[in-house]
This record gives structure tokens, sequence and C-alpha cells, in this order.
């Protein structure tokens, strides 16, 4: 898709905050178009543990927080049901959690309007038998998990109904400021190089942890503190549902299944560059050790990978004069109007969580909204989203059942661990093409589950190479934005590998770094015998010369 | 009870290759393992030694002897155990091309890219003779077959990057072709496929199909057809002889992710040898726990389904492979053991395990982790002197110092040291020297 040349509000970041505040602007009727300088929900929001929070975690700290996330996770049941699995949580007084925050803690949840009920530990445990056997006291709480990319999906599909418009690979590198106005931004396209400008009423940074790098391109200080939260993927649920130590929220105090995993968080720790850390040891050992206070077998569990998030904390400069709405919302989150900096048509949106999205795109639009003269009210909390209708979250036979009912026929399953069938991912590719190997990645699940893409990646990538292949390309079929030839027509086949290839070998590299760090055991079996097949079967390392764009003409004549 | 002169554990290709060499020495050997190794992993071809910069197998392991490295005490046995192997292998059915003199070339991946070999089953031979600049090198396989995808392999073959300086195909052009039945299978996989071209009278009709397409894409030119290696398991010879006499070009396999089906072919053959020397193979039975006493192995106990069984023996050649195969183990708090025998272990330390970059030329200095022996293979203690374990002598991936990823030098290892075992232990066993003539055996699997 072309940039548009005028749009009312520029959206900058393709979260799931940027997403609704996308699909906000839209249905108050202000056409509106967000960029990410890369897919949708591959920041924060794609990077976390994956809880619909109830509020728990913060009712002793934050009871604005709590209320906000107990009512957010209530529309998000309304408005997103099929992204929902509703695991349910419990808060766990293990016998190292203090007597007081337990006691405390119903009470806590009955001022923060949060659900809480006490159950029975024998209960409990005969549910869920991996848990601590001293567990003392259990509380049943609304918690659920949510799976981020499909509910970016949906918003994004929403605000198009409405007229607005979203494009990925497209990254800020400037901004025009005059008479105190942002009237024209500059955007890159990262996959063809080519530069466009986008004049623009309004400009909303949803950029997160970026914020500060976006706000500096108005001359106007935003200063983060991105904190590293690190998370690790455990190869089975050993709880189907929420499990949170009854504590002050810390370190390895969360377990939530998600799909066909389980995912334990998390740190947090301070970090200079969003872009620039990587996982350490010493980290996975504090995580697992916490972790065994809630599941004491944590430690012989395997472990598929660590990763880490960066969370969009923001400090308010402590001389700061209260910006517009502080005193409404929760620290949590804030809007930051810059006009309080001498940009009047420029708003941040930091700090929240993913649950609260919603309702943080909500207070931001308000803002945007009063300054722009519009009056709609806000309805993202009154309708279903696009693609939702489902209801519910699939469990893993739910692809082969579905298949069943279709009339069966070729089932080839191009990731055995996530039952993901070729057919299905035709039929994504089908709606959704151009696409990229990591948009079929996150859309089905391929490569999601317990291998973890070692026996599936290079099966999309040929897929993704048989639609890509000249043939269906001079029938007419549309390429991949970044894949639409050198101005000589088609991408050539060499082109499409080099598209695959780097898919191919930035997957490896990407899933190495996820394993260097809890390198043990099965896991550090499993990465030795992947390196034995890609590199000594496959010849991996081949391609990753081979994926410099520039090729010589005979290459090119002998790929045609 | 049970009594065998000499048990090995383990079924990779060191594990193999002693039983078989114990075997036809006339001693009683039982090989035991918890399940197939590397040679269902594997390319099916024997990687000798291919460290970047040597031109031949034998340049190489003249180059790693000079290292600290398994070939520095082995490479005097390479030769021989290698036409021992590629002897044994052609007399049962399994001819392979190359030898430790044939220069090591780049022939083209199942993902497309390229790898270098010299010593390769038959079938993936036509691979290895340089390419013309007329050539037309044809990527075939049948449609619906989710572990080949000739688009994609031609795509990237079509790039002279991906040749690495070595020469290629003035063209490369990907077929799929549509064999009856295969688009309504089930989740295909390369077994399937093999089996189909078992059957003479299915194979006729493939072969068939293959031969119209592929005449239609090389358009008359001279050239290459590179097929998934999924032609044949147990009648393998025979329908790749039919595919080579009705194709229009020459074929060669081009192997797979697991399960490797030209590795399936090694390991049948391999254990046919074992059996019609008299050795026993067991497989499906993990080793509990190695009895010793008074610094000898004396019998070895293995978990089946529903009880143990103890064999006796007079010594064990351990062959349990390397971290991938699970010979060594990593534990939690940074170390590596050997978990049966509690052997002493090389290993860099915690922090050097692994280097930043997943694809760093270098390799990982975890990959030359293993167990230091003398040049009888047997292990050495942390002091440097023989651990008190004197009928134990160790093989294959086991062995410290090779990083056999990058110096592409697995399989050489597994076969001289396999054959080293072997003739140490065999020859006390039976005191008698050993025998070389080839024992003709049928794969009937």
């Amino acid at each position: 898709m072309a940039v548009p040349h005028t749009v009312d509000v520029l959206v900058i970041g393709g979260g799931a905050t940027g997403a609704a505040v996308l699909r906000d602007l839209a249905r108050r009727g202000l056409k509106s178009l967000l960029v990410d300088r890369s897919d949708f929900g591959t920041g924060t929001t794609g990077r976390y543990h994956g809880l619909l929070h109830s509020g728990g975690r913060y009712v002793a700290k934050d009871q604005l927080a709590a209320r906000e996330c107990i009512e957010e996770n209530r529309v998000l049941r309304r408005i997103a049901p099929a992204s929902i699995e509703d695991t349910g949580g419990y808060f766990i007084a293990t016998p190292d959690d203090p007597d007081d925050y337990v006691e405390a803690f119903a009470n806590n949840c009955n001022a923060s309007g949060v659900d809480c009920d006490e159950v029975k530990v024998a209960d409990l445990l005969a549910r869920e038998p991996a848990l601590n056997p001293k567990t003392r006291r259990a509380f049943r709480v609304p918690d659920g998990s949510i799976e981020p990319w499909m509910l970016i999906d949906s918003i994004i599909a929403d605000a198009r109904r409405h007229g607005s418009e979203a494009l990925t690979y497209h990254r800020v590198i400037g901004m025009e400021v005059q008479a105190n106005r942002i009237t024209e931004v500059t955007l890159r396209d990262e996959q063809t190089g080519t530069v466009s400008r986008v004049w623009t009423k309004f400009v909303v940074s949803a950029a997160g942890a970026w914020a500060g790098q976006i706000a500096a391109f108005a001359n106007v200080g935003v200063e983060m503190t991105p904190g590293k939260g690190t998370m690790l993927i455990y190869n089975h649920r050993m709880t189907d549902a929420v499990i949170n130590r009854c504590h002050r929220s810390s370190d390895g105090d969360i377990m939530v299944p998600v799909h066909t995993v389980a995912i334990l968080g998390t740190t947090d720790i301070k970090v200079p560059d969003p872009d620039d850390f990587e996982v350490t040891r010493a980290e996975v050992e504090r995580l697992v050790s916490e972790g065994a206070k809630m599941f004491p077998d944590l430690p012989r569990m395997r472990i598929l990978r660590a990763y880490a998030g960066v969370r969009p904390l923001y400090q308010p400069p402590a001389d700061a004069v209260p910006g517009v709405g502080n005193r409404s919302i929760s620290r949590a989150h804030a809007i930051l109007d810059h006009a309080d900096q001498g940009v009047d048509n420029f708003v941040s949106i930091v700090g929240g969580k993913l649950t609260t999205h919603r309702l943080m795109a909500e207070q931001t639009v308000d803002v945007v909204a009063a300054k722009m003269g519009v009056t709609t009210p806000c309805t993202t909390a009154d309708e279903m989203l696009p693609d939702q209708e489902a209801g519910h979250t699939y469990w893993l036979g739910h692809r082969l059942a579905d298949h069943e009912e279709e009339g069966g026929g070729d089932a080839t399953l191009l990731c055995e661990c996530e039952l993901v069938t070729r057919k299905a991912t035709d039929a994504y590719l089908d709606k959704h093409w151009p696409c990229s190997i990591d948009d079929v990645r996150r859309g089905s699940r391929v490569g999601m589950g317990p291998c973890q893409g070692a026996f599936c990646m290079f099966r999309v990538a040929g897929l993704l190479a048989e639609r890509l292949d000249a043939r269906s390309t001079a029938a007419g079929q549309p390429v991949p934005a970044g894949l639409e030839g050198d101005g000589h027509g088609a991408a050539s086949p060499a082109q499409h590998a080099a598209i695959a290839d780097r898919a191919l070998t930035g997957f490896f590299r990407e899933r190495f770094k996820g394993t260097r760090p809890i390198a043990e055991g099965r896991q550090l079996q499993e990465l030795m015998m992947t390196n034995g097949i890609y590199l000594g079967v496959l010849g991996l390392e081949s391609m990753t010369s081979a994926s410099a764009p520039k090729l010589s003409e005979e290459a090119l004549d002998a790929a045609r | 009870m049970p009594h065998a002169d000499v048990v090995v554990i383990g079924a990779g290709l060191a594990g193999l290759v002693a039983a078989a060499r114990i075997a036809e020495a006339g001693a009683t050997v039982t090989l035991v393992a918890k399940g197939h190794a590397s040679t269902h992993w594997g390319s099916g071809g024997l990687d000798v030694a291919g460290p970047a910069g040597v031109a031949t197998p034998a340049e190489g392991v003249a180059h790693l002897a000079t290292l600290d490295h398994p070939y520095s005490f082995l490479a005097p046995d390479v030769a021989p155990s290698i036409a021992w192997l590629l002897e044994r292998l052609e007399a049962n059915g399994l001819p392979y091309a190359g030898t430790l003199d044939t220069p090591l070339r780049r022939v083209p991946t199942a993902i497309g890219g390229t790898r270098r070999v010299a010593i390769v089953p038959a079938a993936q031979a036509a691979a290895l003779r340089p390419w013309e600049p007329d050539e037309i090198l044809v990527i075939a396989s049948p449609a619906g077959f989710k572990d080949f995808w000739p688009a994609a392999i031609a795509d990237s073959l079509g790039r002279e990057a991906v040749w690495m300086g070595a020469g290629h195909p003035g063209r490369v052009t990907g077929i799929t072709v549509e064999l009856d039945g295969v688009a309504d299978r089930h989740n295909l996989n390369a077994l399937h496929l093999a089996r189909r071209f078992d059957d003479p009278a299915q194979r006729a009709a493939d072969i068939a199909r293959f031969a119209a397409a592929v005449r239609k894409a090389a358009g008359g030119r001279p050239g290459r057809v590179g097929v998934p290696a999924v032609v044949g398991l147990s009648q393998h010879a025979e329908a790749w002889a039919e595919l080579k006499a009705r194709l229009p070009l020459e074929p060669f396999e081009i192997p797979l992710v697991p399960p490797s089906i030209p590795g399936i072919r090694l390991w049948h053959v391999l254990r046919e040898i074992i059996r019609a020397a008299g050795g026993r193979v067991q497989i499906g039975e993990s080793v509990a726990r190695i009895h010793v006493e008074d610094g000898r192995v004396t019998a070895v106990e293995m978990e089946a389904a529903a009880r143990t069984q103890l064999i006796r023996t007079e010594a064990l050649v351990l062959a349990t492979g390397g971290i991938a195969g699970g010979g060594l183990v990593a534990t939690h708090d940074g170390r590596i053991v050997e978990p049966l025998l509690g052997l002493h272990v090389d290993a860099p330390e915690h922090e050097e395990w692994l280097v930043a970059d997943a694809l760093d030329p270098a390799g990982h200095p975890i990959e030359a982790a293993g167990i230091p022996t003398d040049g009888g293979l047997r292990p050495l203690a942390q002091d440097g002197r023989p651990a008190p374990l004197a009928n134990v002598r160790v093989a294959g991936a086991l062995l410290a110092g090779q990083r056999s990823i990058r110096e592409r030098c697995g399989d050489g290892i597994a076969v001289a040291s396999g054959w080293r075992a072997a003739n140490e232990l065999a020859t006390d066993a039976t005191r008698t020297p050993i025998e070389r003539e080839p024992i003709a055996v049928r794969t009937d699997q």
C-alpha cells in the first residue's frame, strides 16, 4: 500500500496500544494512519508473558491500576473472546510469602473490585498437582491468558473498516515542526528504502519504550526508563491456570499457561537502550529458583527458550507540572500532552500494560479529540472486534477437528508441534497475502511449539517460495512490500531466495539467542542436534553469504 | 545370565562399526542402545575431514592430526577403517563413491544451500562431478511432500554466492511431479515415499511421471536432476537403477531432515553385518547401570519394558555420542558429565560454551567437549593418567577435541575409533588377529 498524502492523525507504534488508538480515532471519524518500524506486535506487546490481568497483582500497591485491570479484563472478554483463554488464576501463599500480605489480600481485592474467592488448598492441589504442596492458602481470581498477535490483527481490521490504515516496516526518520505544530512526518520504508512524507494534523506516539526516541524528532524530551523483563518458556503446561505468588510482586512469581507451553515471568532490570539487551544466565537462575517456590519440580522441567521484553516505564520528572489527565489516571500509565513543551499537536501515551491498552487508547483519544474539536464519544468497548466470533481460543485439537469437519482431505502438517496443516497455512496466506514468514508464524503459531521451529520454518519458506515463484507473479499475484523488483517488473527468484535466507538465518539466530542462556540438559542437546542438521546436512552457513541483495547479472540470468 | 565378550553401548556409526568388527573377529558382541542415533539424522555420507581450506579428506585428516584432536592418535587407522567399511557396504549392496583422496566439492542441500563432501552413497555421487556452464540442474520432487520444496531450492541455488566460489550449473529450475494418491495422503513423509519406491509397480508408474516432467523442464539441455533422498529403502538398489535408466538426465539424491533415508539404509546394512557375524543388536533398551568390580566393567544392566536385563561382559565400548546424542549431559550448575560411568570430561568453562552468534564460522567451544583418552581409547582421569577402568574403550562423538560440525570429521572419527576400539578388545577377547574377508549379507528391511 502506498503511504497516504494527508491524514488527520498519525499514530506511531504498532503495539496493542497504538492499534487501539488507531481504532478509537477511526471510530470517532478521524482518518488516521498507523506506522511501525517493524511488524505489528514485535515490541513489548509481543514479548510479554501473555497474562490477562485480573488486577490481583496490583491490589496492595495501586488500587486504581487494579480497578482498571478488572474493568478492562471484563471488556476484553466481551470484545475479544477468541484471543483469550479463560484459564482462571490463583494467588497462592507459599511458606515464603508474608502473613500480613496474605491476610490482607482478599480485602484488598474487595476494595479494588477484583473478584476473589478463597479456595481449599487441597482442592487446588488436586486440580494443579505440580503446585507446591506446602501451599498454605489460595485465592481464585479471574486471570486469563491472552494472545496478542491475533488481538492486534482484529483491532487493526476494525480500524480499517472505519477508514483508517496501518503500515508495517515504516520507520519515522524525521518531523517538521512549524509554529508549534508538527506539520509533516518523514517515513522510510525499511524494506525498500523508499522515503515518503505524510502531512498530518496531529501525532500520537504509542512507541512505548521507544517514546523518547520519537519525541526527540519534535525536540521534545520524554524520559523513559525501559525495564527489561525476562521470561522463560517451558515445554508444557505444568498448570492449566495462571499461578501468582501472594506477595508484593517480584521476580519469577507468575506462571501463565499459553497454548501448548507455559511462561514464567519475570525480572525487572533497567536497561539504557530498549533495543540492546540480552538475557543473562544469572536472571535465568533467579527466575527458576524463585519459580520453584510455586512449582518445586521446576528446576527439573525443560525450558524451551528465554526471552525478554522492555516495559515502557515512564518516570515523570520530579519538578514536572502534572500533565493532562494525570489526576484521573493511575500511575501505571500517563498521557503526555507536549503542548507543555511547545508542540501543540503531539501526544505521547507511555507506561501501562496490555490488559489496559484499550482504556489507555480511549483516554489518549479523549485528549486528542478534545484538542481537535471532535465530540464523538468512544465506542471501542461496545462491539466485538472482527474475527473474534469464534468466541473461544483454540485448544490444540481444534485445528484437526475443524479440518475433519470441513471434510478432511490433505492434512499435511507443516508444524507438528502446533498441528498447523498446509491447508490452514494456505488459507492464512490467501487471506493475508502478501506477508512474511514471521507474519505466518505469528498468525498461525507455526514454529511456536516445543521444537521452536526446527522442523517447520524451512517448510514455510518453501511454501512462500512457491507463491513467490515467477510463474505466480507473472500471473498477476501481488508480491510482499519490498519485493516489487527493481523497476523491471517482478522480483527475481534470487531476490525471493534472499528473503527466504534472511528469514531462515534470522530465525536460526533468534532462536539461538533464546536458547543460549538456558542451554543445559535436553535443551543443549536439542540445540546441538539442530546445529548438526542445519549446518551439517542442510548447509545453512552457505546461505548467509548469499543473502546479500546485490547479485551479479550472471547469477540473475542463471536464476531465470 | 546372558554373556558377551564385548558389550557396545550406542547405535551410531562408531558403535555399529565397533560391533561389526568385533563380531567379524569371532568374539561375541551385543550392541545395546536406547534408540536410533546419528545415522537417522545425518546425510548418509561419510564426513571424514573437511575443515575450511583443505582440498581432500586425506589432507583434512593430516591437518587435524596436528591439533589437539582425536585424529592426532587415530590418523593411522582412518584409511584402513574407511576402506574396510566401504568394502563391506559395497559387498552388501550399498555402494559408496569417493575416497580419502577425492576432492571435497560443494553439493546442493535440501534448503538450497551447499555443503562440502567427498565420500557419499552412490545415489548422491552425480552431484560431485564438476558442473559445466551449459548444464541445467532440475530440482524435482513429488508434489505435496513437505520436506523438499523445489521452487525455494531452485531460487536459492540459482545464486552464485551459495556455491561459495565452487563451480555451479548454468541454470537451476524446480518442478513438482504429481504422483497418484499422494495429494490425498495424510502427512506424507520421507519413509512413505521411500516405501513407495520399494514397490515395483508403483515405482514404474512414478518414475514415468518423473521422466516426463524432467524431460519437459530440461528442454533438451544437458544436465542433472536432484531428487529428495527417498528412492527406495529395502529395494533402493533396484529403485535407483530403474530411476537412473529412465530419467533423461542423470539423477542424484539430496539428503533431507530426519528421518534420513540414506542413513537408515546404512544402519540396516551395518546391523545385518553384525548379525550375520553372530553379534546381537538390541535397540530400545536404556542402560541403567554399569557394574564395575576391581577396576573392570563386569556387567551392563538395561531397563526394558517391564524388567531389567543384565549382560555379563569382559569389555565395554562406550559409544553413546556427544551432547547431541545424549552421551554427554550438561547439568544445571554448568558441568558436562558422562552419566553412565562418570568419566572425566574435558569441557570449556560454562561461560564459554556458546559464542554470541549462532552462525559464527569458528563454531562453539562446547562442541569440543568430550572424554580424553590415550591412543588405545582408554579413558583418562582428570590427572591425565588412565582411569581405573582397564577394559573400557571410548569411541565416536564422545571423544574430546573434535568440532565435528565445522571440521566435518564426525563420521571419520566414528569409523576409525570404532575400528580401533574393536581391534584392541577383540584381540584381547579372542587372542586371534582380525580377518578381513567381506561377509555378504542381505538387507531385507
